[in-house]
């Protein structure tokens, strides 16, 4: 009991950071169109940086923090109007190569920059609490709980805020939203800036516990992709679901049946799903 | 687009000639040794070509069943059977699991094929990491054995061990892949693969069965593919999980849409170029693929077409050059 | 006819422009040693530590005066390219190496590249010596005259720490080790000799050491089954995790770490010098504890050069290359692969004010040195072991002793490893 307790725990925590990281990429690709492959590697780009600043200017953790989420905004920003913006008009699958090529390059210039050696960013809450004989780390918790403020905010985000709806309605009909004078570029724009700041700050949570390295955000990346096609391509709630489901599939299949097969379950769980449901949980009938 | 000008057979054939006598000129071990591998990946470049080009599915599986050829003409050869029997044999297997898989994820489209596919060739990833009796495990099968000499009347036999009889072998069968694919691609056939991708809801209506056709390309694909693992595992001597990874996938990918998509040069093209330039780049050491990414980012904005397709615009910007007034029908058809 | 007419030159120039950079490359006057590995992606650091092992070796020889073979004076050169694991462009490195660089000496890591290189080696025109740094026995079942693997066997690893482990009274295991060819070879291994000699294995959770971060799914469900010790390991750093993952949860217990994790690596960098979560750790032995004189020396301009913890991985390959160094000097030749080889014998062996991990001898394709086995335990590095594991019986062990560097605070032992020296 307390094993599947513990195990529960686990896979709330993977399912947290999970979530973070489809939520972002789900907005890209939902209101972009954008199959960004490379969005695991801003997350790796995203713990880098909160490690320089926490170790070059020895500014606290959350600050240090909050520069790195602004920092990856703007590269995230920058990378729409440079890498994809370009490739708006063509078929899918360059702006796909294209993804290929920026995550060839931001891991080249992790490696360049910070070396192939795991770094550690001091684990600002290093306690432990037992509760119903299940140990959880401070840190862990904050994980948990950053995730579910992060995910209200973005919500009220979404729903309260012009830019919110403004970004929705872009989602809904790119078209639509043109010929109501919505400047569409610049909510590209900002979408992919809140969608790369949202990745950081999932590292941020996470590499205190967690080392950084230059492929960190591989499997992440790939993951986080599947999330939200299981979701259904563009649907928050689809994105949240779906990363808490496959952390915990991952922690429990992880823990009792097969570690060495664990991915496996993930993802046979997400074929089985599409086979039944082709586009997603929460998808749209595709036009 | 069905009858080519005279001249342009006339290239083909100087290229063919080149080809064939390429062992009496090329330099070193090392440059052959490039040329054979990429005549390798150019076979599954085009069947990824097929699927992807001419029948407009994005399949993200195509390494894995590259891997399902060369797992399959490793075990087979080690248990003794010769490899122009486990050749053909692996090849008609990775077709079967292609179908097998190609039939419930067919039913899903764009994006979320491609993810299906995806997922798919991961699975089977990690399966050849952990299924040890059957693969070897992560180190893989090692030792399979070179292709048996084929015995000649009175001449004395073609054995494999030299890079000019493995440059030989997969040369032929990338002539051969090129054949057929040709032959499938003009024909009705064919066509109805490029119906389809243009315009699914019409080509239904016109008595197309999409999912059939799909199917059928799919499956011929991945036998074209597990035919270039099975070629690849018996010449490199080794295979492990990395030759049925997504990462080989991605490469494969890479050749298609930088070659020159739904053209036959261009995947050939890719297959060459790209292993080259990543062989030029070496110089670069630790920052090779830094430059490398970057440079995939630029190319793949500026010449959205490939390379076959950059050299055409090339080519209308010149004839709009010499004839201002002639409107050249664009050859692209997408 | 204009539509082709431009096509085809720029498209034949482009071609011949490639080919002719593809072509040069001149021959340097230096004798090159050549090694692939990976230097980049997942494996980049191991490769990396072996890479830079090689190159300070060639720069100390250099220094020294380089070598001399028939009268001519040589020195040496270490040409290292990036294959990321991958098998065919481990082949074409290779291959440019022997073609290009005229390297007869290849260095590799990896097994899972080290196999089809075992492939090329001995084609004729394009002979090298293939230097394997892998310990897994799977490497003698090919057959290849030109392939000397460089550190010793895991398997003696797997005995040493079982023994050590076993004599401190341990006896229920659980193992949480990587996934992977490495991983999966230990787990087996360790699995057979510990149930052997009368222990348990109560839980076997591997996990990808190299692509995940989050251990706590598979070592709550080993800590369940209450082990005494863990079995644990991949690369250095994650295993560090590892370890801090576990006493998170609650572990008080023991480690055997596989001996591709480097307890110094893990206390000095994941831990920053704090030894008081590595309590109870058996592993590979410290570099900066190991007997040899020149260790210290070593060691320190090692870190000052390369700015990363030093490695066994360094050591060992950095010893190798003075073999090959001495056997080109014994041979009179730098170009014979097979006559490089055969030189080997005569070259051992090593003296510790020379190289840091001295070879003792070579055993057809192994080159034999003992395996340091290390203890964490009170805070501190206690008595380390060194378990020469080739003599065949007691009289050869004693006579093995005698140009072993030795220490004080290191035991020697001697232990005959099952399963590997019947032939």
């Amino acid at each position: 009991m307390e094993l599947l307790l513990q195990q529960i725990f686990n896979g709330i925590m993977f399912g947290s950071t999970y979530a973070i990281v489809a939520l972002g990429l789900t907005l890209v690709m939902g209101i972009l169109s954008i199959p960004n492959f490379a969005h695991g590697h801003l997350y790796m780009l995203g713990g880098y940086i909160t490690f320089f600043f926490i170790s070059a200017t020895g500014l606290g953790f959350w600050l240090s923090m909050l520069l790195s989420v602004i920092t990856l905004g703007l590269i995230g920003v920058l990378m729409e109007r440079m890498v994809y913006r370009p490739l708006t008009d063509q078929p899918h699958i360059n702006a796909f190569i294209a993804a290929i090529g920026a995550l060839l390059f931001l891991e080249a210039l992790a490696l360049v920059v910070w070396g192939p050696q795991g770094l550690r960013i001091p684990n600002p809450y290093p306690q432990n609490i037992q509760f119903l004989g299940i140990t959880m780390g401070l840190q862990r918790l904050l994980v948990i709980g950053g995730a579910a403020v992060l995910i209200l905010c973005l919500h009220l985000f979404m729903k309260k805020t012009l830019m919110g709806t403004t970004i929705e309605a872009v989602a809904q009909n790119r078209e639509g939203a043109m010929l109501n004078g919505i400047n569409v570029n610049r909510v590209s724009a900002i979408t992919f800036g809140i969608s790369s700041a949202t990745a950081a700050i999932a590292a941020s949570f996470l590499s205190p516990i967690f080392m950084l390295s230059p492929s960190m955000g591989a499997i992440l990346g790939m993951k986080a992709f599947i999330i939200v096609i299981l979701g259904g391509m563009g649907s928050i709630p689809g994105a949240i679901l779906g990363g808490y489901i496959l952390g915990l599939i991952e922690a429990l299949g992880g823990g009792y049946v097969s570690a060495a097969y664990k991915d496996v379950f993930a993802f046979g769980a997400l074929i089985v799903i599409l086979s039944f449901k082709p586009t997603g949980i929460f998808g749209k009938k595709e036009a | 687009m069905f009858t080519k000008p005279f001249h342009y057979n006339l290239l083909y054939l100087l290229l063919l000639v080149a080809a064939l006598l390429l062992p009496f000129y090329v330099p070193d071990a090392y440059i052959f040794q490039i040329v054979i591998m990429s005549f390798l990946f150019a076979i599954a470049t085009s069947s990824m070509n097929l699927i992807i080009g001419f029948a407009g599915q994005a399949s993200l599986a195509h390494g894995a069943f590259f891997g399902i050829g060369a797992y399959g003409v490793a075990i087979m050869t080690k248990a003794g059977l010769s490899f122009w029997l486990a050749l053909p044999l692996a090849a008609l297997i990775s077709a079967g699991i292609g179908a097998v898989i190609g039939i419930p994820s067919l039913r899903t489209r764009g994006h979320y094929f491609a993810i299906v596919t995806l997922c798919f060739g991961v699975i089977l990833w990690i399966v050849a990491g952990n299924w040890i009796q059957l693969t070897g495990g992560h180190n893989g099968i090692f030792g399979i054995p070179l292709p048996s000499s084929i015995p000649i009347p009175f001449l004395g036999e073609i054995d494999f061990y030299s890079q000019t009889a493995q440059y030989y072998l997969a040369l032929t069968f990338l002539l051969l892949t090129l054949f057929v694919l040709h032959r499938l691609i003009y024909s009705m056939f064919g066509l109805t693969f490029m119906a389809m991708r243009n315009n699914e809801p019409l080509a239904d209506a016109v008595g197309i069965d999409p999912f059939t056709t799909k199917l059928m390309a799919f499956v011929i694909a991945n036998f074209i593919a597990g035919m270039a693992g099975g070629i690849y595992a018996s010449i490199i001597g080794a295979v492990s999980p990395s030759a049925a990874s997504h990462l080989m996938t991605f490469n494969f990918l890479i050749y298609v849409i930088l070659g020159g998509i739904a053209t036959l040069s261009g995947s050939v093209i890719g297959a060459f170029a790209i292993p080259i330039i990543m062989e030029l780049l070496q110089f670069l050491g630790d920052y090779r693929m830094l430059i490398f990414g970057a440079l995939l980012v630029v190319v793949i904005i500026y010449f959205p077409q490939g390379f076959v397709g950059g050299l055409r615009q090339l080519n209308q910007k010149v004839v709009a050059w010499r004839q201002p007034k002639q409107t050249e029908g664009a050859n692209v058809s997408r | 006819m204009t539509r082709r007419s431009k096509l085809f030159p720029t498209g034949l120039l482009v071609a011949l422009l490639a080919w002719g950079m593809l072509c040069t490359g001149a021959l340097a006057a230096e004798i090159v040693i050549g090694f692939t590995g990976p230097l980049s992606g997942p494996g980049a650091g191991y490769g990396r530590d072996n890479a830079n092992g090689l190159k300070m070796a060639a720069d100390d020889i250099n220094k020294a005066g380089g070598i001399t073979v028939k009268g001519k004076k040589y020195t040496f050169k270490v040409e290292a390219l990036d294959d990321m694991i991958d098998p065919s462009a481990a082949v074409n490195n290779a291959r440019r190496l022997v073609s290009r660089s005229g390297a007869r000496i290849i260095y590799n890591p990896v097994f899972n590249t080290i196999a089809p290189l075992m492939q090329i080696n001995e084609q004729r025109g394009s002979e090298f010596l293939l230097m394997a740094y892998s310990s897994t026995p799977k490497i003698e079942e090919i057959k290849n005259e030109s392939t000397v693997s460089i550190p010793p066997p895991f398997t003696a690893y797997v005995q040493a720490f079982s023994d050590i482990a076993w004599e401190k009274g341990w006896r229920k295991a659980a193992m949480v080790v990587t996934l992977g060819a490495y991983g999966d070879e230990w787990r087996e291994t360790f699995k057979h000799y510990w149930t052997e000699k009368g222990g348990q294995v109560v839980a076997d959770k591997p996990a990808n050491y190299y692509t995940e971060t989050d251990f706590s799914s598979q070592l709550s469900a080993a800590l369940a089954t209450n082990p005494e010790f863990l079995l644990i390991g991949g690369p250095s750093e994650p295993t560090g995790l590892v370890i801090e993952q576990a006493r998170n949860l609650g572990f008080k217990g023991g480690f055997m770490l596989v001996d591709q994790a480097k307890m110094d690596y893990i206390a000095n960098v994941v831990f920053k010098g704090d030894l008081s979560v590595m309590q109870n750790v058996i592993g590979i032995n410290a570099v900066r504890n190991l007997p040899a004189q020149i260790v210290a020396d070593f060691t320190k301009r090692y870190e000052d050069t390369y700015k990363v913890h030093v490695t066994f991985e360094a050591a060992l390959n950095y010893s190798s290359m003075f073999i090959i160094a001495d056997a080109m000097q014994a041979a009179g030749t730098v170009d014979d692969p097979k006559a490089i080889k055969a030189a080997f014998a005569k070259v051992l062996p090593q003296s510790g004010d020379k190289v840091p991990t001295p070879y003792q001898g070579i055993l057809t394709q192994k080159l034999l040195v003992d395996g340091a086995v290390g203890v964490i335990d009170k805070g501190a590095y206690q008595k380390g072991y060194q378990y020469v594991w080739w003599p065949k019986d007691e009289a050869a062990f004693n006579k093995s002793k005698e140009t072993l560097a030795v220490s004080p605070n290191i035991d020697v032992r001697w232990l005959p490893v099952k399963g590997y020296l019947q032939n």
